[in-house]
């Protein structure tokens, strides 16, 4: 293949990475293109820190950091956001939990006073925690009210048996519905400790200035005890599982997932290349082949992210006229079990190489794109995965891909979800159809 | 680059060239990464659809990149997807949009595939016949979604007969409807380079590139383009109310009604009005603040005026997606602060907040290639002008608490609103029995 246009490490060039004495991983990184500054902390814990019973914690917790700490009194996070024209918000994966904020360049310091007081001081009031609780149902709710939302729920806690990988990140209702400020307030102080997070700022600062600052807010802040290692690993497939959602749509959905490997793992790359060469763009081998020649579906994707444990490979589609799920499932099995056997082009593959050093570059012109990869695979890994990514993304052989196609994407190591209609289209939709 | 006040940014080094035959190129020389982001915007759109014919324009631009005259869609998909770049078509009411993102390596290639697919697209029967089939499944697919569904209801309640009424990508029958000689006679009609802006933004040279646009689209003929007419619409006198049953988790209600043009003199204002009633950082805005900070009874709750504003009149928007048990709390909550903020003076503090707020945040629109070519085109179809990135601050500073007053008492109602409820809720506003 032609060699690539830049090494990945462009993305680590200028990026210094300093330890604080309690533990605290700061990292920094001047850009100074535009008079803007993205701070983010990443906290290493997500839903896979949580226990049975108690799902939804970390996710439930993330809201809470915005209802007030001893100095910021309830909304003034977000008013001193507002008065200073800046951006916040948080997520939380299985993985971890991240919070923003993005400011112009003379006023984005407010964001480390924040962040310093909410890693000790975080309020639950009752009050205020039981109002939140109802914001979270809702969400939970506005979930189970999309397909893809309902169907990837049952599809994760059916190919996991055990690893808490199985468990919604919003929660399960009754988990949710039962929580408690002790509980929630005992979470936080297992878990958000400066030892068990990064402190990521990306933009137009100066360095040394910046990190005087914050060695002076975080600096003190004492280390906790190490948290729990989470000791759950989930046992071999040893044979297809399938289940069958009903819902109210009339338009069949099939999702299948296929256990993969840990971002640590070398077969991660070649699984990447795999998810490119099937379905990202309108080149790839499933939509020339389905949406293209069959026309048995309107959307298919494939999906594989780097997660701390081993976790799924996606494949999902959605079937278009009369043609049914059965079909659409033989297409995909098909095909894979072709790119087992034969393999990929050489042309497919200098294709998806090309694809995903390009989307490397193009998804991270904005500050907060380059802190949320700096401290995502920080916070999963460590940066050095960063330096050798494309490096080892160019080294992927068609073999590789082969081998990767027939040790996961096969029958004994597969779920397949299936969303079918429970026969209530109501009489208004109709209606509404033939509008 | 350093800010000279609060989140006041230079304005961009805009390059304006015009071709002879009319069409216009916006150029922005943007080094700070290697890419590349070319968009050509053609100023049509569904709002010219013929009713019986609604889905038109859409169609059009979905099947841009499906074939030309030159290259198959397979050799256009593979020609660029093979650098790693991306050709995206697309439409709205008022504009066909075709987009190559790439590296500044393969700039040649971008010009070269975006004139191609915009000067001889072939729109082939079968690739029609797909895509009509696949409009179809998606309109289906999107009546899952009760938000959708209910958005769409609104729109039909708040436009009556105007053209944006309807879903931008038409109806089940008017797709049906629509022929290979339709699309063509579409493509004749406004194709046209003295119809089209180009706008470039990245890593190059603009005497590099300028001889490359000559190259690739110089031969293109122009013409003139008459644009149908129509109606104005109507501000609505009355209250317009419809529920739509779906088994539903919870209950998406709409309530709002016609808005303003995005050349209204009072924009500012109520872009300031905006986001003091629903919008801001976090949950400061009153609605917000109100249902889902204090009352819990949302994930997502909203309003906004300017958001829709466009070539024709957007709606005035507050949205909320609530449990079915809430509907009068929340609905009379969205009613109580639009009625609040027409009745009562904002307080200086909020005049102060929010304009802070937008001045301060306005530089987050210009971060990337992609955010400053899409402002590029703002800028030459509302006649913005290119120092408007300096003159914007100045706008939402000069609004004062009186103004807000006047214009939430000229734009905004809290009696003849349309009201659109989609869930667990009988056609006569009553909640179902039994709703999940």
């Amino acid at each position: 293949m032609s060699s690539l246009v830049i090494p990945s490490a462009f993305a680590t060039e200028d990026v210094r990475r300093t330890v604080l004495s309690n533990g605290l991983v700061v990292l920094t990184k001047e850009v100074h293109t535009s008079p803007i500054v993205t701070s983010m902390i990443w906290y290493r814990v997500g839903s896979r820190n949580e226990e049975m019973g108690h799902t939804g914690k970390s996710h439930f917790l993330e809201h809470m950091l915005f209802k007030g700490t001893e100095r910021f009194k309830k909304g003034e996070i977000d008013l001193l956001t507002l008065k200073n024209g800046g951006g916040n918000n948080a997520f939380t994966s299985h993985d971890f939990t991240a919070y923003y904020f993005s400011f112009a360049a003379d006023r984005w310091e407010v964001a480390l006073d924040i962040e310093a007081d909410r890693m000790v001081s975080c309020a639950f009031e009752p009050e205020e925690f039981e109002a939140e609780k109802k914001v979270v149902i809702e969400e939970l709710k506005t979930g189970l009210d999309s397909p893809w939302g309902l169907l990837l729920q049952e599809l994760e806690a059916a190919a996991f048996k055990i690893h808490p990988y199985r468990n919604p990140i919003v929660g399960w209702l009754q988990d949710v519905e039962r929580a408690t400020v002790e509980t929630q307030q005992a979470y936080y102080h297992r878990y958000y400790h400066p030892n068990n997070a990064t402190l990521v700022v990306v933009g137009d600062f100066d360095t040394a200035e910046v990190l005087k600052k914050i060695d002076r807010l975080f600096g003190s802040i004492p280390s906790g005890p190490e948290p729990n290692r989470m000791v759950l690993s989930e046992p071999p497939q040893r044979g297809e599982r399938r289940l069958v959602v009903r819902w109210r749509s009339k338009v069949p959905r099939l999702a299948i997932a296929y256990h993969a490997p840990e971002i640590a793992h070398q077969d991660t790359y070649a699984l990447q290349v795999l998810a490119v060469v099937l379905a990202e763009g309108k080149a790839s081998r499933l939509y020339q082949r389905m949406v293209e020649r069959e026309q048995t579906v309107t959307f298919i994707s494939a999906e594989f992210g780097e997660s701390k444990d081993p976790s799924l490979f996606h494949i999902r589609s959605e079937a278009r006229g009369d043609h049914s799920i059965d079909e659409i499932e033989s297409s995909i099995n098909d095909e894979l079990a072709t790119i087992a056997k034969t393999g990929v082009t050489a042309h497919e593959l200098d294709r998806a190489k090309h694809q995903i050093e390009a989307h490397f570059i193009l998804s991270r012109e904005r500050t907060l794109d380059q802190a949320i990869l700096l401290g995502q695979i920080e916070t999963l890994y460590g940066l050095d995965y960063i330096d050798s990514y494309l490096q080892r993304i160019n080294e992927v052989t068609a073999a590789d891909i082969s081998h990767v196609c027939a040790r996961y994407l096969n029958e004994n190591n597969r779920t397949v979800g299936q969303l079918l209609s429970d026969g209530s289209a109501s009489a208004e939709e109709e209606e509404l159809e033939a509008d | 680059m350093k800010p000279t006040d609060l989140g006041v940014r230079r304005a961009f080094d805009v390059h304006t060239h015009l071709l002879p035959n009319g069409l216009k190129v916006l150029l922005v020389e943007n080094p700070s990464i290697p890419t590349v982001s070319l968009t050509a915007s053609v100023f049509t759109g569904a709002r010219y659809d013929p009713e019986a014919k609604a889905g038109l324009a859409i169609m059009v631009s979905r099947l841009l990149d499906e074939g030309t005259a030159t290259r198959t869609s397979l050799e256009i998909a593979d020609a660029i997807e093979s650098v790693g770049g991306a050709i995206e078509t697309d439409g709205s009411f008022e504009r066909i949009i075709a987009t190559a993102s790439v590296l500044n390596k393969d700039v040649d290639l971008g010009l070269e595939l975006l004139a191609d697919l915009l000067i001889r697209p072939m729109f082939p029967q079968e690739f029609v016949d797909k895509e009509k089939e696949r409009t179809l499944a998606e309109i289906q697919s999107a009546q899952d979604r009760p938000q959708v569904v209910a958005g769409w209801a609104f729109n039909e309640l708040v436009y009556q007969d105007h053209p944006l009424h309807r879903p931008s990508h038409g109806y089940p029958e008017t797709v049906a409807r629509i022929t290979r000689p339709d699309l063509l006679d579409f493509h004749s009609r406004f194709f046209v380079p003295n119809n089209v802006l180009l706008s470039m933004v990245g890593d190059f040279r603009v005497a590099d590139l300028l001889p490359e646009v000559q190259k690739f689209f110089g031969g293109w003929v122009s013409k003139p383009v008459v644009f149908p007419q129509y109606e104005s619409p109507l501000k609505q006198t009355a209250k317009r109310t419809k529920f739509i049953t779906m088994p539903a988790q919870q209950l998406n209600i709409y309530l709002g009604h016609l808005g303003i043009s995005r050349t209204s003199p009072d924009y500012y204002a109520l872009q300031v009005l905006d986001t003091i009633l629903g919008g801001g950082a976090g949950f400061t805005a009153r609605i917000p603040q109100r249902l889902r900070d204090e009352l819990g009874l949302a994930y997502t709750t909203f309003a906004s005026i300017t958001m829709t504003a466009g070539m024709d009149p957007g709606r005035f928007i507050a949205f909320i997606g609530t449990s079915p048990e809430n509907m009068k709390l929340a609905t009379e909550g969205l009613i109580n602060e639009v009625r609040r903020i027409i009745e009562e003076p904002v307080t200086a503090q909020e005049l102060q907040d929010a304009q802070d707020y937008l001045t301060g945040s306005f530089v987050f629109a210009f971060e990337s290639s992609p955010q400053i070519a899409r402002f590029l085109i703002h800028a030459e179809v509302y006649g913005l002008g290119f120092d408007y990135v300096e003159k914007y601050p100045e706008y939402i500073r000069s609004v004062t608490v009186e103004e807000i007053s006047r214009v939430a008492r000229k734009y905004l109602d809290s009696e003849n609103y349309t009201l659109v409820v989609v869930g667990p809720v009988a056609e006569d506003g009553n909640l179902m029995n039994g709703a999940e």
